[in-house]
Parts: C-alpha cells; structure tokens; sequence
C-alpha cells in the first residue's frame, strides 16, 4: 500500500507515538493517514482544541507552508521539541508555495458531484458512525483526488494535475434560503424547488456557504483560541523561526481561513453554475431487495421527483451508479452478479465499493482516522464546534474507518473522476462549443446580437411569465419576473460552458466565454447574471499565465472588477458576491508583482469602502492590504518604488483594530511588522519624527504591552515615566531595537543560541517583559 | 474641507507642519479633523512618500496634482529644488463619491476637480516663494525644522487666499 501523497510528508510518522501512545498502526496506514491530514498537529486529549488544530492550518494538508503552520496551538509543548517540527519537512519549492491563494482558488471552484443514496446504503454507512450517509464517508476524500488526473481543454491537449478536487454535496445542497433570496433578488421565487422536510433543512441549511457574518464569527472563534494559548504561540515562533517575521509576505492563517471559508459551500443559485451537480451517484447497498427498481426510484426521483432541483438548474448532469457492498454481512458474488446486471442496465458508468459494515474504533488494528474535511462551510463549522465544545468527554472522538475502506473509497473516486466526470464534462465542453459558443464568436453571431440589442425593446420578456418564454420566442431569452434564464437558453449554456471550462482549469475558453456573456447579460439586463460572468472574466483573465501590461489590465481586469462590484453591490445588494470577486481579485492582483499590486491594494481599500464585511474582516483585509503593499519590492539600495511606509500604515491600522477587539496576541504581531517595516526604510523611523503619530504607535505598543504582560508596569516602573520623553531621546531608543526584534526570531544568530536553550513559555515570558525597558530607555 | 500642510526634508523629517481649514463658502478657516484621529494625517502623509518618491520620476513638473489617497483623503504633492517636498491632505467635509456625480466647481466638495487641483497650485507657489525666501536665511541648515512665525503666517495667509 503506498500512496504519492508520501512525497509531501516526508516524516510523517515521527511526531504520531507522542500523538496517541495507545495506538500501534502499521506504518504504512499511519503515513496514508497523516498524508491526508493534519494529524500530527492534533493534541490527543482535548476534542475541542483538536478543531481549532486542524483548522488553524489551513493550507493544511497539501500546501503545508511555514506560516500555515506557525501558528499551531498544540496542546504538547514536547510534540515539536522531539523528531523535527512537524512543519518543516512540508515545505514545497517556492514557485509553488508563493501562489497559496492561487492554488485555494483552484480548489474552490472544482465539480460538484451530487450524492443521492438509498435507504438502506444510509443504514448500512449509519452502522459504520457515519449518521450523515454515504455523503459524510465520501465528502473528505473527494477534497483530494488520489494520483494525477489527465484534463484535455478545447485544442485538445492534455494537462496533468497533482491536486485535483471534487466536492461531494448531497443532492439538493446550498439552495439559498428563500429569504435571503428573496432579499438579494427582491423577488421570491416560487420554482426554487420543494423545500426539504423537517429537522433536515436546518443541516442543510447550514451547509450553503456565502453567509459573511457567520464566517466573521468562525474566524473570531478561531483568533479567541489563539488569544487564549498565547504562550505556545508564542513557543511556536521559536519552533517555525524561518516563518512569519523574515517572509512579511506570507499569508495570515486567518485571513486563509476566511478567504476558504467565503470559497467554500458556494451557494446553488441561478447565476452561476459552479454548484450545480456535474454528476450524481446514485447508491444502493447489498442489503437492498430489489436493486435495479431502487436505482430506477432513485432515479427518477432525482430527475423529476420530490428530489428535483429547482427548475434553472440543468437536469441533463451524469447518474453515477454505485453499488455498495457490505463486506461483512452479505455475499460478494451475489453482489457481483447483481453488479454485472447493473453494467447491463446502465452501462459503464458503475462502481462496486466494497465497504465494511462494522463501526470502526480508535483502538482496532488498521483503523485510520478520516480525514478532516477542508471545505466545509462556516456553519457547519461553528456548529461542529459547539457541539464539541458542549461536550464533556475529553476523547478526540473523530471517526475512524478502516484502512481497507479508505483505499476502496479512494479508488472510487479516484476511478470515477477520470473515467466518467471529466470525460464526460470534456464532452459537454466541446458539444457546447461548437453548437453555441462558437456560433456566437463567428459574424453572424455578433449581427445576431446585434440585432438583438435593436429589436424588442426588452418588453415582451417583461410581460411574459415563465412559461412563455422559449428559446427565440422573444427578443430576450432572460426571464425578468423569475429572475432566471432557462437551462436550455443559449445564455445558460454558454455560462454552464464556461463555468466547466474553468473547473477543467482551461481559462482560456472560460474567458472567452465569460467576455461574450458580459455583454449579452448587460443587453439583457440580467444584472446577477452580469456580475457573476465579470467577475469570473476577471478571475480568469488573471489566471491565464500570461503577463500583461499595466494599460490593458486596466482596461480588461479593473473594468471587469469594477462592473462586477457595482452590480453585485447597488444592483442587486448581493455583498458575498461582491466580497468574492474583490477579494480573489485583490488576491490574483497581488501575486503578479509589479505594479499590479497597487492595484490589488486599491481593491482592497475598495472592499473596506464598501463597508462589505463586519469588524473581523474588516482588519483582515487590512492586513492584507498591508501585504499586498509589501509585495511590491523596490529596486536598488535605496528601494525605489517598495510601498514599505504604506504597508506600515496600514499594518498600523489593522493593529489598532484589534486591540479595539480585544485581539492582542494579533495587535502585538501587526505591531512587530511595522517597527520592522519602519526601521528597514532607508531612513530608518522617520515615523519618529512625526510627534503625534509617534505618540500613537508608542501609546500603542505599550497599550498591547501592559494587556498582555501586566505585571510588566510593575516591574519595570521606569516604563511609566519614560512616556514624554523627546524625540533625541526616541532615536536613540530605535538604535537598540534590533536586539530586541532579534529576541523574536528576525536575525539568525540570536535565534541560534535561542534554539538550542529549553523551550520553556516561562523564558519567553521573561524576554517579553525586559522588551519596554529597552524600547524606552 | 479641511487642510494638513506638511513640508517633508530630505530625509522624510517633518520641517514644517500646520493644520487649516477652508476660508472659502463661509469656511472659518479652522481644520475638522476628528481630535482622536489626527495622527493619521501625519501616518498618512508619511505612507504618500513611497508615492512621491515614484512620481518624481515620472513627471516633468513641480507640481504633481493629487498623487495618492487614503479612505477620503486626498494627498497633493509640490516637489521643490532641494529634494524638500510639499505635501497636502485635503479632506473634504463629506465623502467624496457622492460628489462625483454632479460637477460641483466647489473646491471644498470636489478634492480631484481642475479648479482645486489650479488652487492647490497657486497654493504651492506662493508658499514655494515664501520658503525660498525663509531658507536663505543665513542661520537655515538643511533638514532644519522651521519655526519662523513669519513664514507661518504667510502660509496661512495663501491657505486663507487659496484653499
């Protein structure tokens, strides 16, 4: 049993006996478990604490970079003082690890696969642990599909990927509340589907991503645990020295955390198709007495049953056929027979998983933990941690599977994925694009839009109800009352084209696309429409590698932005949407360097302006302004060009919010950045000079100070009087500094010799408080 | 519209620093700037020199307009011979974007329109002269602070004329 995972986690078994003594696994299930997952950085005693563990990390398994692993709160000091730390054998060649945000976009927006299972399939999972069904066992192996997955794109060759991702959700998943829809539409829609019963829809409710306020308070629960550990924290510091403070540029893991979390669960809604199904398997189990009339229920109820997506969603995705077969209880030739009947039936796309029924336990022999799930929506999240937190026994009490299920799991959708969803989307991608797309491109398809646009004047689609409107009946194939195209109108399909193009990762064709849908929306007026195909142009536009000038990307990517926001914000009062495409604008801005990162900057100040997130994401985007500022390296000596005073600023800011929130273990990081951002100017704290802001950023400093180390005032009293001193005797006290940001891991020497000292939280404490005298001496 | 007037030395030290409001419309000449955030103006006055010291490379004249801008305000930029830049936040009393709409030829509502950038000029200028005229005072030193009442009130007399 290997696994190519293996060669991101070199050491992944060092840091496991200190993890779970009483466990003994064979090593090579311990290193499938721990290559999926963020296990070595769990502590083994608290569940609560394991949450924040694994989420704390949120480049987490595959992206392991040192500043997602800084700060991990783990409960054992001694975990990373023996057998190397956990991060640093993770870490990926720079190219890779540079694009973090890149890669998070590529794994947000991958193909949905429906899970829709029968009654049995649902006891037989149950009896494993699994109460959610066979989504739950499915969901966090999708997140990862094992081996290379091969993409053909529209000229027809092929690009391999390491990392491809699919999402499990359970069929009828991340439809929008009918009140919130109602609020961004301004009109409730009566063809949004059957509303699922009872004590089910508040699970599923909480599965639709794309609420702000609810990923505000997750990433607020995340800062409060690191508030409450600081001192292993602060430890950490030492354990990931080459993190956070030499590279100003990495990513916050909170503002990861949010950004993954404003990705993740992308609600189902008609304006863009990312989370519509791309396929659908359709389970039964062993148990079941009449297989092939169960599949067909299935079927049909998916299709037009009680199950039935809302009526914009396209009903043609592919049925996945699953046979699930019960190791334990029932016989494997009956189940293969039944299997080869299935073949007959529906042809090839067909899998025989072949699970143990049996509830696996912690303590058995080739029991693997499952793997966390990555892309779970902030809800959930929060509800997962209420739950833990409610609970009184101290077991990490995550379920376990048996290592046998986990390769046959693995080899399912492993074989899933490259035989049927991306053949299959690729086949829909090149259908679509010679029948509609390219039809469009040609000439007559402009005259066609034109025409269009001088036609109708837009009032026959106003009158018309749903039903009325057809392909070419009217001039508009938009449906104004509904708010909706239908799935079969050219429109529909050159966004359903799109959007798969950009889950095979072939931008090119979705950009091209999305540029010909902005302006038949904005004919159309379709205004969601319009900014959901704006902001994925700019998206895609920006993910094409390919450099471009600052003067077309001001035409083509600010223009998109621009357009994408306006309408998310003023025409449709939809702020998640206008918060994702600014942000991953912002994001996709920064990485390219140069001037583009005054850009990424200005939408960032942008997003603060439109006053779109809450407290909480309101200074992690400040921060990331800060970033982005600094991304931008100078040239020369003297550093023409580097934003460094302007990145100060706004480290400044951020670290004066969180003080007002009370986050002081974050204050006091932002303002370690901006004494080191300000003395590495070429005149080093010129800010010195300025006397009220100096006074703020010392008032500052020793505010953070004396919150966190109040013994500190006491001790050293001459901190108190030393307030109005004048500003020769300031510049003097910046000379001594670098001794004092040495003690937190700036310059290797010091931290050498620091090294190889104890790792106590206690010397730690003792270096923090001599920090004032120095500072204002 | 209120007024932070900031002469920067070479080694980004603040020479000279005054705070005025508009005399224009009724104005009574007296900066509202909230009291709890006038540290920022100089935060922020002090981030605009990783702008100017790219602008001053690319531009021809003194003068560089308004050259960078923070939430809502506005920094204009007036580089002098000796490497000594002058720099002007502006900050008009509401927010400018709901200004952009109707052409106010207002200076006060307006921080990026021609007729303010033309005042901020003429500003410039007649301070420029002024500066001159106070720095070749035998006893100046470069990257000295200025503290001339003279050269202070003749600041505030072009704010008064001007802004």
């Amino acid at each position: 049993m290997t696994s190519p995972d293996n060669a991101t986690t070199p050491e992944p078994t060092a840091p496991s006996p200190l993890r779970m003594p009483k466990q003994r696994a064979p090593p090579d299930a311990q290193s499938i478990a721990s290559s999926v997952s963020t296990l070595p950085y769990r502590a083994s005693n608290a569940s609560v604490s394991s949450l924040f563990a694994s989420t704390s990390t949120p480049t987490g398994s595959r992206s392991a970079s040192p500043s997602g692993a800084r700060p991990t709160p783990s409960r054992m000091p001694s975990s990373s003082v023996f057998g190397g730390t956990p991060g640093e054998g993770q870490q990926l060649p720079p190219s890779e690890y540079s694009d973090d945000p890149r890669n998070l976009i590529l794994q947000a927006f991958v193909p949905h696969i429906a899970v829709h299972s029968s009654a049995d399939t649902e006891e037989l999972v149950k009896d494993k642990g699994f109460n959610g069904g066979l989504w739950e066992l499915l969901r966090p192996f999708g997140e990862r599909v094992h081996g290379k997955v091969t993409v053909r794109d529209s000229i027809g060759s092929g690009k391999t990927w390491e990392d491809y991702a699919v999402r499990f959700v359970q069929l009828g998943d991340g439809l929008e509340t009918p009140e919130a829809r109602k609020s961004q539409d301004g009109k409730g829609s009566a063809l949004n589907g059957n509303p699922p019963g009872g004590s089910d829809l508040a699970s599923k409710r909480s599965r639709t991503g794309g609420n702000i306020s609810q990923i505000e308070s997750l990433v607020d629960r995340h800062l409060n645990y690191t508030e409450e550990f600081p001192n292993i924290n602060a430890e950490d510091y030492l354990n990931f020295k080459n993190g956070q403070l030499r590279n100003l540029e990495s990513t916050s893991p909170f503002y990861t955390l949010f950004l993954r979390r404003v990705l993740s669960g992308i609600p189902l809604a008609p304006h863009e198709t990312f989370s519509h199904p791309v396929a659908c398997v359709i389970a039964i189990s062993s148990r079941n007495a009449n297989p092939i009339e169960a599949l067909r229920n299935l079927y049909t109820e998916s299709s037009n049953g009680p199950k039935k997506l809302p009526v914009w969603v396209n009903n043609e995705y592919l049925r996945y056929y699953v046979l699930v077969h019960d190791e334990e209880r029932d016989d494997i030739t009956k189940s293969m027979t039944l299997f080869d009947q299935m073949k007959r039936h529906f042809g090839l796309h067909c899998h025989l998983l072949r699970l143990r029924s049996s509830n696996c336990v912690a303590t058995d022999d080739d029991s693997v933990q499952l793997p966390r799930c990555q892309w779970i929506s902030a809800s959930e999240e929060l509800a997962e941690i209420q739950a833990r937190e409610m609970q009184e026994d101290v077991e990490d009490s995550h379920p376990c599977i048996y290592e046998s299920d986990m390769t046959a799991i693995k080899t399912f959708i492993r074989e899933m994925v490259t035989q049927s969803v991306i053949p299959s989307m690729e086949r829909c991608v090149s259908t679509w694009n010679d029948q509609v797309a390219s039809r469009r491109r040609g000439i007559s398809g402009r005259f066609i839009s034109l025409s269009k646009k001088w036609t109708g004047f837009g009032v026959s689609s106003r009158n018309s109800s749903g039903a009325g409107v057809g392909t070419g009946s009217s001039s508009s194939n938009y449906d104004m009352s509904q708010g909706f195209y239908r799935p079969d109108a050219p429109e529909a399909v050159m966004r359903k084209l799109a959007d798969y193009s950009f889950m095979l990762r072939d931008w090119r064709l979705a950009q091209s696309t999305y540029e010909l849908l902005r302006s038949d929306f904005n004919n159309d007026k379709a205004w969601k429409y319009h900014a959901a195909a704006n902001e994925m142009a700019a998206i895609s536009t920006l993910l094409i590698p390919q450099a471009i000038s600052s003067k077309v990307r001001s035409e083509t990517v600010d223009r998109m932005l621009e357009t994408a926001s306006y309408s998310y914000i003023t025409r449709c009062g939809a702020s998640y949407g206008a918060l994702r495409s600014l942000a991953l604008g912002m994001e996709l801005l920064r990485l390219r360097g140069g001037s583009a990162t005054d850009d990424a900057a200005r939408w960032g100040s942008k997003l603060l302006e439109y006053k779109l997130v809450g407290a909480i994401g309101d200074v992690l985007i400040k921060e990331r302004v800060s970033v982005c500022y600094s991304s931008k390296k100078g040239l020369g000596s003297e550093l023409w060009g580097a934003r460094t005073r302007k990145s100060a600023l706004w480290s400044v800011q951020a670290a004066d919010s969180w003080l007002t929130l009370g986050k002081l273990q974050q204050s006091k990081q932002r303002l370690e950045e901006v004494s080191e951002k300000y003395s590495s100017l070429p005149y080093p704290d010129s800010i010195s000079k300025f006397l009220l802001a100096n006074d703020f950023l010392q008032g500052l400093q020793r505010e953070v100070q004396l919150a966190l180390y109040p013994a500190s005032a006491i001790e050293t009293p001459g901190g108190m009087d030393l307030i109005d001193t004048t500003i020769g005797e300031e510049s003097e006290a910046f000379d001594s500094r670098p001794h004092r940001r040495s003690l937190m891991g700036a310059t290797a020497p010091a931290l050498a010799s620091l090294g190889s000292a104890p790792l106590h939280g206690t010397l730690m404490e003792g270096e923090e408080e001599t920090a004032p005298t120095i500072q204002f001496e | 519209m209120s007024y932070y007037f900031a002469i920067i030395g070479t080694q980004d030290n603040p020479l000279f620093e005054y705070e005025f409001g508009t005399a224009k419309q009724g104005g009574d000449g007296v900066a509202r700037f909230p009291e709890q955030a006038r540290h920022m103006n100089q935060f922020i006055v002090h981030s605009s020199l990783d702008i100017v010291e790219e602008a001053q490379w690319a531009q021809g004249q003194m003068y560089f307009k308004c050259i960078d801008r923070f939430y809502n305000n506005y920094v204009s930029c007036f580089m002098t011979g000796g490497n000594v830049k002058f720099l002007l936040l502006h900050a008009p009393s509401q927010p400018a974007i709901a200004n952009t709409s109707r052409a106010s030829t207002s200076i006060a509502a307006n921080p990026t329109s021609p007729q303010t950038e033309e005042a901020i000029k003429q500003f410039f200028t007649e301070v420029y002269e002024n500066w001159v005229k106070t720095i070749m005072s035998p006893f100046y030193h470069v990257n000295m602070e200025v503290k001339s009442p003279v050269f202070r009130s003749r600041v505030a007399a072009a704010g008064k004329k001007y802004l």
